[in-house]
């Protein structure tokens, strides 16, 4: 329907707006999920429409993530998808899920999976460590590390203390710190356009086996 | 001094080769523009695409983690292309999320729709290119990039291709200028000449010219060489006529001439004839007067009647020699042209004739004309034969009348002199001016038959004509003019 010189105005119905309304429609269907589990969140909902929440944000950086890292080889294999794990409290409910469902990242898809210990963490790419589990970080971080897992967190202070990527706010915005070094210590790559984007970029490895 | 339309050939050659030069580096100049043009949008488009893609893969990220300051820093490497106007990116729900503009002209633009299949697509305005390419992570769109771009550029060039063309439109046009002067010497110039002498030809009917030819052969020289086998032919005609001519001329004088020395002939001998006549005829005249004087009485009647019978033929004879030799002399004798009354002419001769004949009784009617041009002495022998004449031809009437005047007639004095005598048969109107030529017999009316002749030959020497009008027994009417219409006597 649309030509290259369809220029009017009228035909203004861009790609762009179509996606935004599928992603409407998406965040709706996260919306009537949270309905679903939870009744008292009806204003939030509709906010939502317009304001990503803290969480949504989250959640979307933390599937973005995977397109800029590249894990080692030999625990990447083709056919497996890419496993977010949360540990601890899960601060996301469906809206994780809902985030990564469908979504693929080099072909491969993306499986959601709540964890209660860190051990059970030795398959996921990408381990969310709630803040619950911030008082045993450092062991959480040094498991991770040796599996070679992207460790993400919303704790204060997070790459400063050792883990890959801490989300942080910023003037009402949700932006991230990077920590290189114990990126390298997982044997993780980053990608120079993360580092590019990240509020701040720390090289201070995990000290191994401080509490 | 060429004439308008020698010039304007070879000015139409020099016009036509500019012309053709002109128009067609024009066409050139047109069609290399026109080239340019396209191929330097496809050019502009093309690097406009690539830096669109290279901001766009290098602005994921920033569009990925809502990082708009990265994403202007990116867009700001599009510094270094100084055509491009302003950059910038939107979010996939068309919210503008970073910017670059080159001057702070930071206007907030719409941008044009991209179908599901296309990846980047532009948009060609007045004076600016707008390309938008969709910024894509793993498959999906995320943003779009748009790069509007000015084409100041492009009217630069058209400027300096202007300039270009017309620099080489007017030293085509000069180095037109300049060959087709060079070669109006071979193609305008030998028509040049053609025209020239075709001119000089008809104006000064001078057929000896020719046209010089030119070495080549082309269908100038052919003409060129008609017009030239055209002239020689005219020219030997023309000689062949003015031959003819000349022949004719010669011919005539050496006719004329011979004509005049015949006459001239002619008229000594008849006047010596008469000259020599008068001798013997007047010794005979004496002797006779002699004979009647001394020897009259002894002859009888019957000798003195043969006697006077010789007298009288002697008598005859002297007149009629006398008349000859005034013939001739009205025909050779010098004129001294003047003013003449004729009309006095006229009444002197009607007195001395009704002195010499009291007793008849002629009325002259003779009315006042202007004045003549022409000899007085030949004049007066022209009216002194014609009234004379009508003098004897009325004498056989008891009472008569004589009339002389003029009239005017188609411009020229006509004098006539008119009587109501005899008159004459008008068959014979003709004959009454060749001598010798009597239409009455000599008992009838005395006469030899020359005044009229002589009357005539007078009339003819001024210039004039002499005709008769008359009928038996109804009078006669003598007309003669003086000098032809032109006024001019003959000498």
């Amino acid at each position: 329907m649309n030509t290259t010189g369809g220029w009017l105005h009228s035909e203004r119905k861009s790609l762009a707006a179509r996606i935004s309304r599928v992603r409407r429609f998406r965040n709706m269907i996260a919306c009537f999920s949270s309905l679903l589990s939870l009744l008292l969140l009806i204003p939030v909902c509709s906010a939502q429409l317009t304001h990503p929440t803290e969480f949504q944000v989250e959640s979307a950086y933390l599937y973005n993530f995977g397109k800029f890292v590249q894990w080692p080889p030999d625990r990447v294999q083709a056919s497996d998808s890419l496993q977010i794990c949360l540990l601890g409290k899960d601060p996301f409910g469906a809206i994780l899920d809902s985030t990564v469902a469908g979504e693929k990242i080099d072909g491969r898809a993306i499986t959601v999976r709540r964890l209660s210990t860190v051990d059970d963490s030795s398959s996921c790419g990408i381990l969310f460590i709630s803040s619950s589990e911030e008082a045993r970080l450092n062991t959480v971080l040094a498991i991770a590390q040796r599996s070679g897992e992207l460790t993400v967190s919303d704790i204060p202070h997070f790459a400063e203390r050792g883990g890959t990527i801490g989300f942080v706010m910023q003037q009402g915005r949700i932006r991230f710190e990077v920590n290189r070094a114990a990126a390298v210590q997982s044997h993780l790559t980053l990608s120079s356009e993360l580092l590019k984007v990240a509020s701040k970029v720390i090289n201070k490895p995990l000290r191994n086996g401080q509490p | 001094m060429n004439s308008p339309r020698t010039r304007s050939i070879s000015t139409r050659l020099t016009i036509m080769n500019m012309l053709v030069s002109g128009a067609a580096l024009l066409l050139a100049c047109i069609a290399f523009f026109a080239y340019d043009q396209i191929t330097f949008r496809e050019g502009l488009v093309h690097t406009l695409s690539a830096q669109a893609q290279i901001i766009s893969s290098n602005s994921v990220s920033a569009v990925l983690f809502n990082d708009p300051q990265t994403a202007a820093n990116t867009l700001s490497a599009l510094k270094s292309s100084n055509n491009i106007a302003s950059a910038g990116i939107f979010t996939v729900d068309d919210h503008p999320f970073a910017q670059y503009s080159r001057a702070g002209e930071g206007k907030l633009l719409t941008i044009p729709a991209i179908s599901e299949d296309q990846i980047e697509t532009y948009r060609f305005g007045t004076s600016h290119v707008l390309l938008v390419r969709k910024i894509l992570s793993e498959g999906k769109v995320i943003g779009f990039v748009y790069i509007l771009a000015d084409l100041h550029e492009i009217d630069k060039r058209l400027a300096r291709y202007a300039l270009i063309a017309m620099v080489v439109l007017l030293v085509s046009l000069l180095f037109a200028l300049l060959v087709s002067s060079a070669f109006r010497k071979s193609v305008s110039q030998p028509i040049v000449n053609l025209a020239e002498t075709a001119r000089r030809v008809s104006r000064d009917k001078d057929y000896s010219v020719r046209v010089a030819d030119v070495g080549e052969r082309d269908e100038v020289s052919v003409l060129i060489e008609s017009f030239n086998e055209m002239l020689r032919e005219i020219q030997l005609r023309e000689g062949a006529l003015q031959q003819a001519h000349n022949e004719l001329e010669d011919r005539v004088s050496e006719r004329t001439r011979e004509l005049l020395s015949a006459n001239r002939e002619l008229e000594a001998f008849s006047y010596s004839v008469s000259h020599d006549l008068r001798g013997p005829l007047d010794a005979l005249n004496g002797f006779i007067y002699l004979l009647i004087q001394q020897h009259g009485e002894k002859l009888n009647t019957g000798g003195r009647e043969l006697i006077e019978h010789i007298r009288n033929a002697g008598k005859r004879m002297t007149e009629l020699i006398e008349d000859l030799l005034n013939l001739s002399r009205v025909s050779t004798s010098a004129m001294h042209m003047e003013k003449v009354d004729l009309s006095k002419i006229a009444h002197s001769i009607a007195e001395e004739l009704c002195h010499s004949h009291p007793q008849r009784k002629v009325e002259f009617v003779i009315s006042n004309t202007e004045n003549a041009q022409g000899d007085v002495r030949l004049l007066r022998i022209v009216l002194e034969n014609l009234l004379r004449n009508s003098w004897k031809y009325t004498s056989g009437h008891k009472e008569s009348r004589i009339q002389f005047g003029a009239e005017g007639n188609k411009g020229r004095t006509v004098y006539f002199v008119r009587d109501d005598g005899a008159g004459f048969d008008p068959r014979s109107a003709t004959r009454l001016f060749q001598p010798f030529q009597r239409l009455h017999s000599k008992d009838e009316f005395p006469g030899n038959g020359i005044g009229l002749a002589t009357v005539q030959r007078i009339v003819r020497r001024h210039g004039g004509e002499t005709w008769a009008v008359g009928a038996v027994e109804k009078g006669a009417t003598f007309y003669f003019t003086l000098g032809s219409a032109a006024g001019q006597p003959k000498a």
